[in-house]
């Protein structure tokens, strides 16, 4: 209730009319969010399946996590500030959908096991011998990543 | 010149009827082509922006393509399957469009410029593989491969807002 009426409110604002109106905002603004997220896909893809155990098992995990941890940080910002615009200009499209929710809450844990518990790990000189349930997060943190994109690209047709 | 009822046909077909009927069938097909297209664009960047001189995980980009191409290409074929299937569902709107003209004539010279690479300095990586600044038509090809793919996604994006939906 409350947020449906936010988001009446938010349409109504200028700012967001404005980008409505403007026909090319909204579908640049769309584009640059897709090449973020293609940052953090292959960010994820390499350090995921390197904590995994597949993927470039010669060199060290911290390595390979100061080389991405970076770019995905600067990814999840320009995701963050796309995102807005985008929610800005449709409210009623994205603040009342449960998909739009379902999204947010699987970004704000993926990120966080990212930009936490990763890096944690860039501290660590040596490799420590990976648990199973480590394997299986870096899988599981793949999996989300998926269903993020899928969740997104649903948000359109719900 | 272009052949209008040769894509009447293929939109006519009964695959393409079939994921025009079925709501649930777009919206998969799409969110599997841009997780293909994310693989693809992911992968190339890594490699790209080492060529470029942004080192990625190892030094070697001769080890680097390896291991990340497998992952490209596969990732591409998905890619063309999910989007043929899209044409298909709506073939006369697509073929008309011309961000999707444009999309795909940028993918044309994305693979030109990747066999010209491999025909050309490609040939000589063993001499310079592990040096910190790749020769000059390398970094070239690299930025050159850079700005067609995001090209390929402006395009690709810039469709959904010019295509003409007929169903």
């Amino acid at each position: 209730m409350y947020i449906s009426k936010f988001g009446d409110w938010l349409y109504a604002t200028p700012v967001s009319t404005t980008i409505r109106e403007t026909t090319w905002i909204i579908p640049n603004v769309q584009s640059v969010h897709i090449l973020a997220i293609a940052v953090v896909v292959g960010s994820a893809l390499v350090t995921e399946l390197r904590l995994a155990g597949v993927l470039a098992t010669d060199r060290p995990v911290a390595a390979v996590l100061r080389r991405y941890l970076p770019w995905l940080k600067w990814a999840l910002l320009v995701l963050l500030l796309t995102g807005i615009v985008l929610v800005v200009a449709e409210p009623g499209r994205t603040l009342g959908n449960a998909l739009f929710w379902t999204k947010m809450a699987l970004v704000a844990g993926a990120s966080l096991v990212t930009l936490q518990a990763r890096r944690r790990r860039v501290t660590l000189s040596e490799d420590e011998g990976d648990a199973g349930w480590a394997i299986a997060l870096s899988w599981l943190m793949l999996g989300v990543w998926c269903a993020v994109i899928f969740c997104g690209r649903f948000i359109a047709y719900t | 010149m272009i052949d209008q009822a040769f894509f009447q046909r293929l939109y006519d077909l009964p695959l393409s009827d079939a994921i025009r009927q079925n709501a649930m069938a777009f919206p998969l097909i799409e969110s599997l082509h841009v997780l293909s297209i994310t693989l693809v664009f992911g992968t190339i960047l890594i490699v790209d922006l080492q060529l470029v001189g942004f080192c990625s995980h190892r030094r070697s980009a001769l080890r680097l393509s390896a291991e990340l191409l497998p992952f490209t290409w596969v990732a591409f074929a998905s890619a063309v399957i999910t989007g043929l299937l899209m044409f298909l569902s709506n073939a006369v709107a697509y073929i008309n469009n011309t961000e999707f003209l444009v999309k795909m004539g940028l993918i044309v010279v994305a693979g030109l410029n990747m066999i010209y690479f491999h025909s050309t300095i490609y040939r000589s990586i063993a001499h310079w593989d592990e040096h910190p600044r790749a020769p000059t038509a390398a970094r070239v090809a690299g930025a050159t491969s850079l700005i067609l793919w995001t090209s390929v996604i402006v395009f690709g994006r810039w469709i959904g807002f010019t295509l003409d939906m007929l169903f």
